[in-house]
């Protein structure tokens, strides 16, 4: 159900993605995340076209952990501002970060090589329904995603909407 | 590998196109430490130049060229309309997506690009283009006509650049190479 990819440019990473719906203690998960006792980004998957948009913003933010010049404080933070097409830390959580009314939850989690990830801890804090990631194409607000990274009506003609957003998302330190 | 500006001006570039509706990679991770820009892979392609090789090998009707001529001519305008200046125009540069037949073409390579509405950049632009179909493709003289026929009935702001085309094509290969 839960997804598994290596990172390609860098195979000593693993990033894992799980997809909850019917979440009903999004609260509490955002607090938890918050203080840093849930050890994964919490993300709203209303915003994510397609995993491969998440892992380029984890590719992204496991490159800046490494060379030492992430903007946030801890790499699941630098995932969710990664996503963000600002460079506004505060509204990149805002965005992409869940909220307490929320009621799916992409929870993704980065890990070192082989190490086994405890699915099953993350899991049990979620009061929730996993799915599979198949489902995440129902759950994308795809009006609110063009809005955020202002897709032009141009652009769709040339390319997927994951094209334009993992170009903003890209290049938006270079502007 | 490029020098960091020069990976700016590519990334800028190339966000600058896609975002007019001109076809270019998707960029889908810029490193800053390597100096390396991590593009979208335009699969089973081919490029211009390689199609126009071998279209006129078989020997199969060539009068396919006009319409990708016309193509090209077009898709230049919408670009230079931009003020997107490529730098590097060949036929190498222009890839054409599968099915070949669909002439659904693609700009690649803006390491040499940069933003200008200066008609005489726009202008060496297309001589650059120019002096690549002279060497690079025999017997084509048309084609590239039938470019920049479409190109000036195109672009909003064709009447100047095409001036300075034939200023620079005066003027020859050694003042226009501006670095």
């Amino acid at each position: 159900m839960e997804r598994t990819h290596r990172l390609e440019l860098f195979p000593d990473r693993s990033v894992t993605l799980l997809l909850f719906q019917h979440v009903k203690n999004a609260a509490a998960l955002r607090r938890k995340a918050m203080e840093g006792s849930i050890d994964g980004a919490l993300i709203n998957p209303a915003m994510i076209v397609d995993p491969f948009q998440i892992l380029v913003a984890a590719n992204k933010a496991v490159h800046l952990q490494k060379i030492g010049k992430m903007k946030t404080r801890t790499l699941y933070a630098e995932i969710i501002f990664s996503l963000s097409p600002s460079n506004n830390i505060s509204d990149a959580f805002k965005k992409f970060g869940i909220s307490d009314s929320d009621t799916a939850v992409l929870i993704v989690l980065v890990v070192d090589g082989d190490k086994t990830v405890n699915l099953a801890d993350i899991a049990s804090q979620v009061e929730g329904q996993q799915v599979s990631l198949d489902e995440l194409s129902q759950l994308t607000d795809t009006a609110k995603v063009k809005k955020m990274y202002k897709v032009t009506p141009q652009e769709e003609k040339i390319g997927t909407l994951l094209d334009s957003v993992v170009c903003r998302m890209s290049t938006k330190d270079v502007l | 590998r490029l020098s960091r500006r020069r990976m700016a001006q590519e990334a800028r570039s190339l966000l600058r196109c896609r975002r007019a509706g001109i076809p270019a990679p998707a960029v889908y991770f810029v490193d800053y430490v390597t100096n390396s820009i991590y593009l979208e892979d335009i699969v089973d392609s081919v490029t211009v130049q390689d199609h126009i090789y071998s279209v006129q090998k078989s020997g199969k009707d060539p009068s396919g060229f006009h319409e990708l001529a016309e193509k090209m001519g077009e898709l230049l305008a919408r670009m230079h309309d931009e003020d997107i200046i490529h730098g590097d125009l060949t036929t190498a540069n222009l890839l054409l997506r599968p099915p070949t037949e669909k002439l659904d073409l693609v700009l690649i390579d803006f390491g040499l690009s940069f933003i200008s509405g200066l008609p005489e950049d726009k202008g060496v632009d297309l001589y650059v283009l120019e002096k690549a179909f002279i060497s690079t493709h025999p017997d084509t003289e048309t084609m590239f006509q039938t470019l920049l026929k479409t190109y000036a009935a195109t672009s909003k702001k064709s009447g100047p650049v095409i001036k300075k085309l034939d200023e620079v094509r005066l003027r020859g290969r050694k003042r226009s190479m501006i670095g």
